[in-house]
């Protein structure tokens, strides 16, 4: 019977390929891993976590494609995976991007300020803002 | 096969003899409360939501008759704040975001995709069984402690209420991970249980409606799951993640909680735009007119709709760029809105159009999703809901999307699919009035709180100045036609229930790949996978004309 | 996914539910529903990786400072662990789809004793961050980290961490299921799939830990 689903059961092992991409892949995860770790505690500012979150990027992408055979599954359980990252991805910026935005003063992380007249009010005998 | 019935006839004649179908397939208790049946997991969702929607609605009428008057009625301020969070928790996540999907997404999905059952019938249980769980520990949770926080559950007030929030929290959580499962299932079921013949332009709209739905439950739910369990845990360990007083940011919380809950609408309103794409051509009986931008619009509105979420958050001290941005973006939303009612618009006119029952809730709903669409826009602009926000214009709003659309939409299809489903006709002249107290007293409960919220009520106050009380009591006599509406319906379909007339297997001469089956459906649905050699909704062939057919 | 009955037979238990034209059908369903639901985790943790983003910062100092107290031999050692877990367990699959269970089962259960080493090793980074005052929110007094949003830094640290451990559990119980039908024979070259998928839940475990490791650890 014709079958008009396309996602069936090839996902893999219909390509046979011995265990060696495995070590490989084990390799470079571990080398990578060194160099996060030795990059990691080197001071480069702002570069420290953009270095880190590339290293992890590229090691999650040795194992997504090879461990998690993506680079033989069907398209459409690729589709899910990345969908699933660009929307973290929105999620984490779109929230930034507020944050980023944000009058410096309303942020939690800004001291109170001690700038400004002291303001009275009524019926207490503290001033309204106190450090 | 099972019995094949004459086609066309409304009122059909009883059947010659009893025949096996599912709901009689198996007997017992038992047998349904561990069915992997989708339609009978589809029947027993029914009556759940049903009931979730008589909670909903008794708290509902509860905030109403409080409202009669400015000052206390019958409750004071702790219980108003109680039955408005009642009424939204109950609402939303029992009824709105479950109904249409978890019934007749159920019901429906396999059918009309020649399919014997869903992808993971297990999982499905699985997906009723987390509801009723979620549910009750929710409802039982409110009653009980007493949550008062109103659906939103803002910090810091969620995380320092001495209210016991965490059996409610524990139940939204899990009522998520129904949700989540079912969407799973459904998307499974669409890439892979389709009848040969049928590629994705061939789906019926129900269908893209769901695929897309299911698609929104998915990436959006685990996010809400996260966040209610966080303020879960900060109201027990204190860890500070949304309180000020330990430098964390309760704004943090509105932006994740509104991550979901915009999205959510969608899972809302999509599946009810669904329902009316399949409706609107049975009882216009044309074609359905552009059927590729109705379903790219659906996945479109999926897609935007994750992008839109501040625009709750626009005085909650989210910087003015991102109030600019979340207002502009909302409003595209509108535009796949307008594509679908263009094109609804477009099948109905120079059709055949058979006055029934469900033609006045499409009637209805193509009125109020235009309305509450363009009062959308409206609280979309920045400027404007600085005024309206926390207003009953607010309320009006989304109540005209999510009653005025997604429960005519609802009742629609419970309307068109009820001969499908049970085998039996519900009486048209008393269906016909039920949908007219719907329709009026839908008006009349929220156009007076359109002009409330406009005027500076806000919302969930239990008093307010003299001033308002006319318009109030004016939507309190709306809600009482409501509610009898619903009333007559739920008398009407029961007696059609137990003492209907049995109905012909296609009393709407539908086009619908779900009529191809009995009605009711035999325990398989099909006994052979059918083949599908024409497109859905198709009640013309190129170039032939509308025929004029009564039904 | 399929169910059948813990028969051993040569090669695995073919067996598709009724509603299915056949396990290939059936196995491709399975796979793309655990695609999702591996879509799923990542936003669940999406969420938190929000915390860290956001948290960050604002107060960069503390967590820069914070991050200098965890044990970096703990983290490193258990990132070797997982992913050493991730290569066995994916041997372990290809040992399987060859008929070679044995095999398959040995790999199997070194993962899972992987996965109880890192356990045990977080277990021991817990314990000394309950001594010191390294404790999340209220709870935090940690003397030697005073910049604001320390404790902030630990609520993130635990919240994370917490629940990658948790998905290391489930992880863990799902690889001993997968086991058990390994070595009663129900997996084999015609019935492969749920090794495969109980693979891809362990390798997402795997994932969070890649990225969770040097925000938390490193930077």
């Amino acid at each position: 019977m014709a079958h008009a689903t396309k996602d069936e059961g090839h996902g893999d092992g219909e390509h046979s390929h011995g265990i060696g991409r495995y070590f490989i892949v084990w390799l470079a995860l571990i080398v990578g891993t060194t160099l996060t770790v030795i990059t990691g505690r080197i001071d480069l500012g702002a570069g420290n976590i953009f270095l880190a979150i590339t290293i992890a990027s590229i090691k999650a992408t040795l194992v997504v494609l090879f461990f998690m055979h993506m680079i033989e599954t069907p398209a459409a359980n690729r589709i899910v995976f990345v969908t699933s990252i660009v929307f973290a991805i929105l999620l984490i910026v779109g929230v930034f991007g507020d944050l980023w935005t944000r009058n410096a003063m309303s942020l939690p992380s800004s001291a109170p300020s001690t700038e400004g007249p002291e303001i009275q009010v009524p019926g207490s005998a503290a001033p309204a803002h106190e450090p | 096969m099972s019995q094949s019935r004459e086609h066309g006839n409304v009122d059909g004649e009883l059947a010659a003899a009893p025949e096996v179908n599912y709901l009689n397939a198996d007997r017992g208790v038992w047998s349904w409360l561990t069915t992997v049946d989708h339609k009978r997991i589809g029947v027993m969702y029914l009556v759940s939501v049903l009931l979730a929607f008589l909670i909903g609605g008794i708290f509902a009428m509860a905030l109403r008759v409080e409202l009669l008057t400015p000052g206390p009625t019958i409750m004071g301020a702790n219980t108003y704040n109680r039955m408005f969070t009642l009424h939204g928790v109950v609402m939303v996540f029992m009824f709105m975001i479950p109904a249409i999907p978890g019934v007749f997404g159920n019901f429906m999905l396999p059918l009309m995709l020649g399919a014997k059952d869903v992808a993971f019938p297990r999982l499905n249980l699985l997906s009723l069984y987390l509801y009723w769980t979620g549910a009750t520990l929710a409802i039982s949770g409110m009653i009980m402690g007493g949550a008062d926080t109103g659906w939103t559950f803002y910090a810091p007030y969620s995380t320092t209420t001495p209210e016991t929030l965490f059996p409610v929290l524990l139940g939204v959580f899990i009522l998520g991970f129904s949700s989540i499962l079912t969407g799973l299932n459904f998307i499974v079921t669409i890439h892979t249980l389709r009848a040969p013949g049928m590629g994705w332009m061939r789906m019926p709209l129900f269908v893209w409606s769901i695929y897309a739905t299911s698609i929104i439950q998915v990436l959006a739910t685990p996010v809400i799951g996260l966040t209610v369990m966080l303020v879960g845990i900060e109201k027990i360990g204190g860890f500070g993640l949304f309180d000020a007083t330990k430098g964390g940011d309760p704004v943090l919380f509105e932006h994740m909680f509104w991550f979901y809950s915009h999205p959510a609408v969608y899972i809302m309103v999509l599946p009810s735009m669904g329902v009316v794409s399949e409706c609107i051509p049975a009882y216009a009986r044309k074609n359905i007119f552009g059927y590729k931008m109705i379903a790219y619009s659906s996945l479109g509105i999926a897609f935007v709709g994750f992008f839109a979420w501040g625009h709750h958050m626009f005085v909650s001290g989210q910087s003015t760029f991102e109030d600019g941005a979340f207002g502009v973006i909302s409003m595209f939303v509108g535009v796949f809105t307008a594509i679908k009612v263009f094109n609804w618009v477009g099948t109905l006119y120079r059709g055949s159009i058979s006055v029934k029952a469900p033609l006045v809730y499409i009637c209805g709903f193509l009125f109020f999703i235009v309305f509450g669409g363009m009062t959308g826009i409206a609280v979309a602009t920045v400027s404007l809901d600085v005024h309206w926000h926390d207003t009953y214009f607010v309320i009006a709003h989304f109540h005209f999307i999510m009653v005025g659309a997604v429960i005519m939409a609802f009742l629609m299809a419970l309307h068109y699919w009820f001969p499908k489903m049970f085998g039996r006709m519900y009486h048209e002249g008393w269906a016909m009035t039920a949908a007219g107290f719907i329709v009026l007293g839908f008006n009349a409960t929220f156009i007076p709180q359109f002009l409330l919220g406009n005027a500076g009520m806000p919302r969930r106050y239990y008093m307010y100045p003299e001033r308002f009380q006319a318009l109030n009591v004016a939507s309190t006599a709306g809600s009482s036609l409501l509610a009898i509406g619903f009333i007559i319906i739920l008398i009407y379909l029961v007696f059609a229930l137990v003492r209907g007339k049995r109905s012909v297997d296609n009393p709407w001469d539908s086009r619908g790949y779900e009529w191809m089956t009995a009605s009711p459906p035999s325990k398989h649905n099909f006994d052979e996978t059918p083949i599908i050699t024409q497109d859905a909704h198709s009640y013309q062939k190129p170039g032939e004309e509308v025929e004029h057919v009564v039904i | 996914m399929s169910s059948s009955d813990a028969h051993a037979e040569e090669g695995g238990l073919p067996h598709h539910a009724h509603h299915f034209e056949s396990q290939a059908q059936q196995d491709g369903a399975a796979r793309l529903g655990m695609w999702l639901f591996l879509g799923t985790e990542v936003l669940l943790f999406a969420g938190l990786f929000l915390g860290y983003t956001v948290y960050r910062h604002f107060y960069h100092e503390a967590f820069h400072e914070c991050s200098r107290h965890l044990s970096l031999v703990a983290g490193t050692t258990n990132t070797i662990v997982l992913i050493t877990s991730s290569l066995s367990v994916a041997i372990a699959y290809d040992a399987v789809k060859k008929g070679k269970n044995k095999v398959a089962a040995a790999l199997l259960v070194f993962t899972i004793l992987c996965a109880i080493g890192f356990l045990g090793i977080k277990s021991w980074e817990y314990w000394v961050k309950f001594q010191v005052g390294e404790l999340p929110g209220k709870w935090y007094h940690f003397s030697e980290v005073t910049a604001p949003g320390a404790n902030l830094y630990y609520t993130i640290y635990f919240l994370s961490t917490g629940l990658h451990a948790f998905h290391v559990i489930v992880g863990m119980s799902v690889l001993l299921w997968v086991l058990k039908g390994v070595v009663k024979g129900k997996y084999g070259p015609k019935n492969y799939v749920a090794v495969e998928l109980g693979g891809l839940y362990w390798h997402l475990v795997d994932l969070v830990w890649i990225f969770l490791f040097p925000l938390l650890y490193l930077i």
